[in-house]
């Protein structure tokens, strides 16, 4: 039998049902709605999260203190105090040519005041190019600066969310007065909302490096290091300076005894990168599973089709099809119901798509990307493919070994 | 054309074997038209499906057109049945939902005549049984006699040798059943073979032989000289 024939055939079958080969199809439908959506949502958080990294600090390379534990992260991640990372440190990276910006930072957490509000927030004391080097952009006032931190001055630059806790809507903080940690500080600047993404800054509070260091802190090390490098030099080679430079200035010669850990922000892009697809692949495997229902539902109605039709089965034989002509009509029609069911899920789950991508980025202000990888089509579509061979073969195995005398007698 | 020689077919049903045939032997040659009588058990129906390799006999030997069936495999035999062999039978086995066109196209689908010749071939058959016009209607708005006409079209559309018809006339009244008669006497007068199953006498007088089988074994095997009494029918 021609292949056009089959299809032709398999296709009037399905027509003639029209109703049961719709509802056959559901399963398919919603299990590779599922698989793409979960796999263009997934590639679209993935866009969206590198983006936020890559707008708010290009060209940066991370320095933590400590050595990595077991290959990962360094131990003063793991809760441990590391006092490796010094001002000699800066000042020594400061010194090469394809470093444009250190940036040392301090953390901590405090109950903020203002008035008769208060909230329990993090603050990070860091230095002035800070703001330069992760372009934060200010509402209202301005940054500290160099002079401020060697003036020990207690002001400080609050996020946005922040400032609205602590000051509300209609009160301008700039200028006003808080107080955390015995201190006051006077608020010089407000930053931009930065959403609620990952990075935002929009909780925190910022004050200069000496007063969070010394005056707060009472310590003399770093809890981290932002190094921003100059975008003519390649990152591998600046990464390279950076642990030779700290290595001389730790007088460390053994490379396996490092009491740091550097990481590029492209390193950090492509962890987070293989995390989301890790991630991704995960919830898709597991959207599959309501393509197996869908599978067997299609096996169900297949059977029940084969049932129906033994006496078409046996006629076909009688005047001449043989088992694999039977085997390929049946196999044609399970596939076209999979492949169909396929495709409608693929215009249905990029639908939700877009109407998920529309609505993220009109009604919550957030810079979403529509993704619609054509991976996950081409994947849509040889999945349902496939779960029609797999799922119809045993029952066009059926139709096939009918006998025919048998088959022209069932009533 | 056929050569049997002591065709045996033994049934198992719950495991009780049956016996439906008890060492059949006969030949049929080119351009016989041969009816096969006997009552309910007889084995006349089994005979036909073996005949027509819809079935294999489970001893003895059958030999088609020189060759043993036994020789044969399910695939071979199947594309005798297509190339070689029209099938007529008692309760149509039309697809009611498909047209009388794609009815008769059926056969075609599983012979190696190419698409845009099979047009010419359906129509033709159609015409030889007079339902041209019903050429796109569904089959299943038939009446049972242009049913058993658009089986004969089926039948004839990949131009056997041989038509095997079982009770073709069993669910027709008496003027159907007489002209579906008429067009396989036709078909036999333009030399094609017919070996027909029936119970009803008048209908078998049609053939210019008649086997008669009891409990599985030929009774009589009777060549009749004057063919049948036309007016019984009418």
């Amino acid at each position: 039998m021609l292949l056009r024939d089959a299809l032709k055939t398999a296709t009037r079958s399905l027509a003639h049902s029209k109703m049961r080969s719709i509802l056959t199809m559901l399963g398919i439908i919603t299990g590779i709605a599922s698989v793409i959506i979960i796999m263009s949502l997934g590639d679209s958080a993935k866009q969206y999260i590198v983006g936020q990294i890559q707008s708010m600090a290009p060209n940066m390379i991370n320095v933590q203190p400590g050595a990595p534990v077991m290959g990962g992260a360094p131990s003063s991640v793991m809760g441990l105090v590391v006092k490796t990372l010094t001002r000699r440190d800066v000042e020594a990276l400061e010194r090469e040519p394809s470093i444009t910006n250190v940036s040392p930072n301090v953390t901590g957490s405090s109950r903020i005041v203002s008035g008769n509000k208060s909230k329990s927030t993090l603050w990070i004391a860091t230095t002035a190019n800070i703001f330069r080097m992760t372009n934060l952009n200010f509402s209202s006032g301005y940054g500290f600066t160099s002079a401020d931190e060697t003036a020990y001055k207690h002001v400080v630059v609050l996020g946005s969310k922040l400032a609205e806790d602590l000051f509300g809507y209609n009160i301008e903080p700039v200028g006003k007065t808080v107080r955390f940690e015995d201190i006051t500080f006077r608020v010089i600047g407000v930053l931009e909302p930065k959403g609620s993404g990952m990075f935002s800054m929009d909780g925190y509070a910022l004050i200069p490096i000496s007063v969070g260091q010394k005056q707060i802190r009472g310590i003399d090390y770093y809890q981290e290091l932002n190094i921003q490098i100059d975008p003519t030099y390649d990152t591998a080679f600046v990464k390279t300076r950076i642990i030779s430079i700290l290595r001389t200035s730790h007088q460390i010669t053994d490379p396996t005894k490092d009491d740091f850990m550097v990481t590029s922000m492209d390193e950090t892009l492509n962890t987070l990168g293989n995390i989301m697809s890790i991630l991704t692949i995960f919830l898709a495997a597991i959207a599959s599973i309501s393509l197996i229902v869908g599978g067997i539902g299609i096996m169900n109605i297949m059977l029940v089709s084969v049932t129906e039709r033994t006496r078409e089965i046996g006629l076909r034989k009688a005047v001449g099809a043989t088992d694999n002509d039977i085997l390929q009509q049946f196999l044609i029609e399970s596939v076209l119901l999979t492949f169909a069911g396929g495709v409608i899920g693929i215009a249905l789950g990029a639908g939700v798509v877009g109407l998920v991508s529309f609505v993220l980025s009109n009604f919550f202000s957030i810079g979403w990307v529509f993704a619609f990888p054509i991976s996950a089509v081409i994947l849509g579509l040889a999945v349902s493919g496939i779960s029609g061979i797999a799922f119809g073969i045993y029952p066009a195995r059926q139709a096939a070994r009918k006998n025919p005398i048998d088959a022209l007698r069932y009533e | 054309m056929i050569d049997v020689h002591n065709l045996q077919k033994e049934y198992v049903e719950e495991e009780t074997p049956t016996r439906a045939l008890r060492g059949v032997t006969f030949t049929v040659n080119k351009g016989d038209f041969i009816s096969i009588m006997g009552p309910s058990g007889s084995g006349k129906s089994t005979l036909l499906q073996i005949l027509s390799f819809l079935d294999r006999p489970s001893g003895g030997s059958y030999t088609f057109e020189g060759k043993s069936i036994d020789d044969m495999t399910d695939q071979e035999l199947a594309h005798v049945r297509n190339k070689d062999m029209g099938f007529v039978f008692q309760s149509f086995n039309l697809l009611s939902r498909l047209s009388v066109y794609d009815n008769v196209e059926i056969p075609l689908l599983y012979s190696d005549i190419l698409p845009e010749k099979r047009r010419t071939l359906v129509e033709e058959a159609v015409r030889s049984v007079g339902l041209e016009e019903k050429l796109n209607t569904e089959a299943g708005k038939l009446s049972g006699g242009q049913k058993q006409r658009v089986a004969i079209a089926r039948a004839l559309v990949t131009d056997p040798n041989i038509i095997f018809a079982d009770e073709p006339t069993g669910n027709l009244d008496s003027q159907s059943g007489l002209q579906i008669m008429e067009i396989l006497e036709s078909l036999h007068d333009k030399g094609r073979t017919v070996i027909l199953v029936t119970h009803e006498t008048q209908t078998a007088e049609f053939a210019n032989r008649i086997i008669r089988m009891k409990d599985g074994m030929i009774e009589s095997d009777q060549t009749i000289a004057t063919r049948r009494v036309r007016s019984n029918l009418k």
